[in-house]
């Protein structure tokens, strides 16, 4: 045999070829690439140092896109163009989102199939603008690693039923990515956790982002990560108390709520206030002016901000309950706490978590690089980069059924079962003589086919005739280590089977993924002139909105002289705008800018005034 | 039997999924027990932390983790592996579908929808269990609901320690009464399933 060379699966031949591989936290509010180097998996980071790209992406026109922080600058004046927490509309039809869209300033596309975004360079779906965040975080690691990485994990939340995963596949490949695995989050955190720690025993990973909770409990043994249990609720985080919050100023400000800009300018208020106050007793919170209201600064303390969240964070504790009767553990059998996510940063969160668990959570990593650290370490094993002290056995996230009779689902394989797995059940005809059966895949917790989703339906054809019941056909469910769902169903007497590999109702197909690239391609070629223009186009429009939310508030603080010079410019602005010359657009903007410079100064001493005065809005109230 | 790699020739020890000698990952065996693709004897009375080391260990290396690079043929052998072990380890660390499991080795489906439950006693125990239940939930006694799953708890273990004795020597000879013993394990079962979930549902209004 000695010519016969046979290599061991998944070892590398050189160790000095090492395959590139990284792992990417696509967060609602924040994304991440982490890498494996030298055996220690770290975060990598752009030319500024920063590590985390802020998940917001703003279409400007004329193919240009700008991601990340730059993105969040705008985000107060732009705001229909700005795309943040695009992760909550993944795999999302319109209907799903209904809900959220009454917070949010984007103008949503109804119709079939996923939602989509109308910005100024046309309806994006989420996968497109995910896509953006992804190839952003895709080149860091290029420069970083110098070369292109053989594959990607990619974390999803626990809870992400087929449609999410699938749309978030789509958004890699048009990012380019090959996708080696979509790992749960809190699974990628305790493997990160748990391989720091050298640690054993059972963990609960509390994971609070900006939009999706998940709550799982892993058993960590002999370098095994075993997935005891998942649960979760895929639209509640930490979002949901910047709205609990920004609600709360809407009402304290008394302006127009259904202003955009304005709703935008309180929601990152409020964003940073809870910021403030995780680690400060109280804040003041400065709410800009608008239209039928004037800037105010109000104070806000920890306990009110609690008493606002406490609904939103309490929303947690039935999914924990049902974590733990899943893994059938009780609470003195968590060995430990893992808290992961920007939103448990929050100190009521952790008070809550603590009562909850009876003990302190563990903070020692930080809990947002924990995740993309795990996707790694896991992106590392999947290319071949051995390693035998790590095996990640992942579970079912949502059950998998069949409709039966009545409308209802049959569960053949129930959520938080270990893949890769194989189960298989028998039916029956239900009419004499009857020849052919509909197969509908299901998946879901619920018990009517109505609250689940749909993932496939297809036909067995060719069943003998025979009396109702006689017939047995056997429906098998395979579901494989990647959680790919493929079903077949088979008569027992003649063996005609018919099966299906299931491709979710949401997916994108390869001819529109194809389309996307090519649009994508044809983009970057634009020239540059042409993506001038469309940028000076929308800042010049920002400022002349600024201006007319500025004068409708308080044009009384400008001298008549001054006032004409202001609409002088504006007019000039408004001219330029209709034409095609950037340059001539970006010179009327400053124009604006500079003339309506005295009325923000006032504007702005008007409201420190108030804020130095100590006026709240509790004495502002009567 | 004595088993050998169909790649190099060796011999390969029990489970046979993966050969010592040139590590290749054999041929799927449909027709092997439960018991033995986890590499363990035909018994009920099983240590389940024995179990789950046993065959997370067999999945250290049968895993398509590991074979993500392999041809395709390797790779379906080790998803059917893996799939086996997985159903290995979620029918053998139960004791209601272990004891199943048995009596259907020897072709008695103790749960068939054929058998019809007999026991009037069983049956009357059931009902009185239910009526409580229901009592418990209408007056939102939790204390109650914890004597009630104490009782459970208790009649589980009784149950269990009498599949033990029936099932102690394979196979089994008193086939009727161990299949009495897994109904009623099956009824508790999903009784304590019931308690879970309206305790549950107290706890969460």
């Amino acid at each position: 045999m000695a010519l016969m060379q046979i290599a061991e699966p998944g070892v590398a031949a050189d160790p000095h070829q090492r395959r590139l591989a990284i792992g990417i936290d696509l967060g609602t509010t924040h994304s991440l690439v982490a890498t494996v180097l030298s055996a220690v998996p770290t975060v990598m980071r752009d030319h500024e140092g920063k590590y985390l790209l802020p998940s917001v992406v703003r279409y400007l026109g004329g193919g240009e896109v700008s991601v990340g922080y730059p993105a969040v600058a705008a985000a107060g004046q732009d705001p229909h163009n700005t795309i943040a927490s695009v992760k909550r509309f993944m795999g999302r039809g319109h209907s799903d989102v209904q809900t959220l869209a009454g917070h949010l300033p984007y103008d949503l596309v109804s119709g079939e199939g996923m939602v989509r975004l109308r910005t100024i360079a046309g309806e994006k779906s989420p996968v497109e603008v995910s896509a953006e965040i992804l190839r952003v975080l895709k080149e860091r690691a290029v420069e970083t690693l110098g070369g292109e990485p053989e594959g990607a994990v990619i974390t999803v939340p626990a809870y992400f039923d087929e449609a999410q995963r699938q749309a978030t596949k789509d958004a890699a490949r048009l990012a380019g990515l090959n996708v080696l695995r979509l790992l749960a989050e809190p699974t990628a955190a305790a493997v990160a956790y748990g391989l720091d720690k050298g640690s054993e025993g059972v963990f609960a990973i509390y994971d609070l982002g900006g939009g999706t909770f998940d709550i799982s409990i892993l058993r960590l043994q002999a370098g095994v990560f075993e997935v005891l249990a998942t649960a979760g609720d895929s639209a509640l985080g930490g979002d949901d108390m910047d709205h609990a919050l920004a609600e709360w100023l809407l009402r304290e400000g008394g302006g127009d709520s259904a202003d955009p800009l304005w709703r935008r300018q309180i929601l990152q208020q409020a964003r940073s206030a809870k910021e403030a106050l995780s680690s400060a007793d109280e804040t003041m919170v400065a709410l800009p002016p608008s239209p039928g209201c004037a800037a105010l600064t109000v104070k806000l303390t920890r306990r009110q901000l609690e008493s606002l969240i406490l609904p939103v964070i309490q929303r947690t504790l039935p999914a924990c309950r049902r974590a733990l009767r899943d893994a059938a553990l009780k609470l003195d059998e968590i060995d430990g706490v893992v808290l992961v996510g920007g939103a448990t940063r929050v100190p009521a969160v952790r008070a809550l978590v603590e009562g909850f668990f009876h003990q302190m959570p563990l903070t020692d990593m930080d809990p947002d690089q924990v995740v993309a650290l795990g996707a790694a370490i896991q992106a590392d094993a999947l290319v071949g980069n051995q390693r035998e002290d790590l095996l990640l056995m992942d579970v079912l996230p949502l059950s998998l059924g069949l409709e039966t009779m009545g409308g209802l689902v049959e569960k053949i394989i129930p959520r938080n079962t270990p893949i890769p797995v194989a189960r298989a059940q028998e039916f029956t005809t239900f009419k004499d003589g009857q020849t052919a059966m509909s197969i509908h895949v299901l998946q879901g917790e619920r018990d009517l086919v109505q609250d689940c989703r749909s993932l496939a339906r297809f036909s067995l054809r060719g069943i003998p005739s025979m009396v109702a019941g006689a017939a047995r056909i056997r429906v098998t469910f395979q579901v494989d280590a990647d959680g790919l769902l493929a079903v077949s169903a088979e008569e027992a007497s003649t063996g005609v089977r018919a099966e299906v590999v299931v491709k979710p109702s949401y997916g994108l197909n390869d001819e529109e993924i194809a389309n996307m690239l090519q649009d994508s391609f044809r983009h970057g070629a634009e020239d540059v002139v042409k993506r001038r223009l469309s940028e000076a186009k929308v800042d010049g429009a920002r400022v002349r909105e600024a201006l007319a939310t500025a004068l409708a508030a308080d044009a009384d603080l400008l001298e008549p002289t001054e006032r004409v010079a202001v609409d002088k410019a504006n007019a000039a602005l408004a001219v330029a705008l209709s034409g095609n010359d950037a340059d001539a657009i970006t010179a009327a903007a400053e124009a604006v800018e500079a003339a309506a410079g005295p009325l923000v100064q006032r504007r702005m001493d008007n409201a420190l005034r108030r804020a130095i005065a100590g006026r709240s809005i509790d004495d502002l109230g009567d | 039997m004595v088993d050998s790699c169909f790649q190099c020739g060796a011999e390969l020890v029990a489970p046979p999924a993966l050969c010592a000698s040139c590590g290749a990952v054999q041929p799927f065996r449909a027709d092997l027990s439960l018991f033995t693709v986890a590499g363990l004897s035909e018994v009920y009375d099983l240590d389940v932390q024995t179990l789950r080391t046993q065959v997370f260990a067999l999945q250290k290396g049968l895993h398509p983790d590991r074979f993500a690079h392999a041809e395709p043929t390797a790779r379906r052998y080790s998803l059917e592996w893996s799939t086996r072990l997985n159903e290995a380890l979620a029918t053998l660390r139960d004791p209601l579908k272990r004891a199943d499991y048995l009596l259907r080795c020897q072709g008695v489906d103790a749960l068939g929808e054929q058998v019809k439950v007999a026991d009037p006693e069983l049956l009357m125990t059931q009902m009185i269990y239910r009526e409580r239940l229901e009592n418990i939930m209408a007056a939102r006694d939790l204390p109650g609901m914890e004597a009630l799953r104490q009782e459970v708890d208790k009649a589980v273990t009784k149950v269990v320690q009498r599949l033990k004795e029936l099932l102690a020597i394979l196979p089994c000879t008193e086939l009727e009464a161990a299949g009495s013993a897994v109904r009623e394990l099956q009824f508790l079962d999903k009784l304590v399933g019931e308690i879970d979930r309206s305790e549950e549902s107290l706890q969460n209004v």
